[in-house]
C-alpha cells in the first residue's frame, strides 16, 4: 500500500499544485477557472488535478461536463500535525533557553 | 518538506549559547517544553562525534518521566551541532541540526529536525501533554 503520506508530500512538491490548492480554498472552480492564472493549456492542469485527486486534496464533481474542483483539507491535516507535533517542544525549550541566556547576561552585566 | 526548523537569535555571544547546549548544568536550565522539568543528575553528554546523551524530563503535573537521548554525529565547537533524538538506546525520532551563527554580542540559531519516520508516534503522547501546557500557559498569559 502507497503510503498516504508519501503521496500528500509528493503532490505537494510542485509549485503550481500548491497554487491550486491555495485556490481552491477560496471556493470550488472549473479546470477552465483554474488554468486562467496559470498560463497553461487545459491538459496541462488537467495533469497536476490528476495527481492532486490521488492525493486525495481534491474531490471532483461528477457532472462530466465541467467537473468543478473542490480541496479536500483531511491529508492536508495529516501533514501539518505530523511535522508539527514537535513544534511545542522545541518553542518552549527555546522560550527557556532565552529566559536562561538572559538571566546569566544579566548576572554578568550586574557583575 | 519533512522538517521543523526554527530560527531563533538570542541575545548572548555564541560561545555562551554552545555551552547552554552541550553542558548538562544549563540543559537542566531550559530542555524540555514549559510543564516539565529536566534533573541535573538524568543529563549526561558526552561531546563527540558519536559521543552520546541522554535527558529525562519529567511532567510537573503527574511525574510522568519521558526519558530522551541519542548519539552525536557531527560536533563542530562553537558552530554546528548534529544529533540524533530519541529513547535513549532506542529508535532515533529525527536528526537535529542546529547550527549557531556569530552576530557579536547576538547569536543567530538555526534549528532543523529531519529524518522523521512516518509515524513516530513513540513522542505521540509526549507531545499532546505539551500542547496542553502550552494551552494552559497562553490561556495564564492572555487571561493577564
Amino acid at each position: 500500500m502507497a503510503d498516504q503520506l508519501s503521496t500528500t508530500f509528493a503532490a505537494l512538491a510542485d509549485p503550481t499544485r500548491r497554487a491550486i490548492l491555495a485556490r481552491l480554498a477560496d471556493g470550488e472552480a472549473t479546470v477552465t477557472e483554474l488554468a486562467e492564472p496559470f498560463r497553461m493549456s487545459l491538459p496541462a492542469v488537467s495533469k497536476h488535478l490528476k495527481v492532486l485527486e490521488k492525493a486525495g486534496l481534491i474531490v471532483r464533481g461528477r457532472s462530466a461536463q465541467w467537473r468543478p474542483c473542490r480541496l479536500d483539507g483531511r491529508p492536508l491535516a495529516d501533514v501539518s500535525e505530523w511535522i508539527e507535533r514537535y513544534r511545542p517542544f522545541w518553542e518552549g525549550s527555546f522560550d527557556r533557553l532565552d529566559e536562561h541566556l538572559r538571566e546569566i547576561m544579566k548576572g554578568d552585566r550586574d557583575a | 518538506m519533512r522538517e521543523l526548523s526554527i530560527h531563533r537569535v538570542f541575545d548572548a555571544p555564541r560561545e555562551l549559547v554552545f555551552r547552554a547546549w552541550t553542558r548538562p548544568e544549563h540543559l537542566t536550565q531550559w530542555y524540555g517544553p514549559v510543564g516539565t522539568h529536566t534533573p541535573l543528575d538524568t543529563i549526561s553528554v558526552d561531546v563527540r562525534a558519536g559521543g552520546t546523551w541522554r535527558a529525562c524530563m519529567i511532567n510537573n503535573e503527574t511525574g510522568e518521566e519521558y526519558p530522551t537521548g541519542g548519539e552525536f554525529r557531527e560536533v563542530v565547537e562553537p558552530e554546528r551541532l548534529v544529533f540524533t533524538w530519541g529513547e535513549p538506546g532506542g529508535t532515533a525520532v529525527g536528526l537535529v541540526t542546529v547550527t549557531f551563527e556569530d552576530l557579536g554580542a547576538k547569536t543567530a540559531m538555526n534549528f532543523l529536525l529531519t529524518e522523521l519516520p512516518d509515524d513516530p508516534g513513540l513522542f505521540r503522547g509526549v507531545s499532546e501533554g505539551w500542547s496542553s501546557a502550552f494551552d494552559r500557559l497562553t490561556e495564564l498569559l492572555e487571561g493577564r
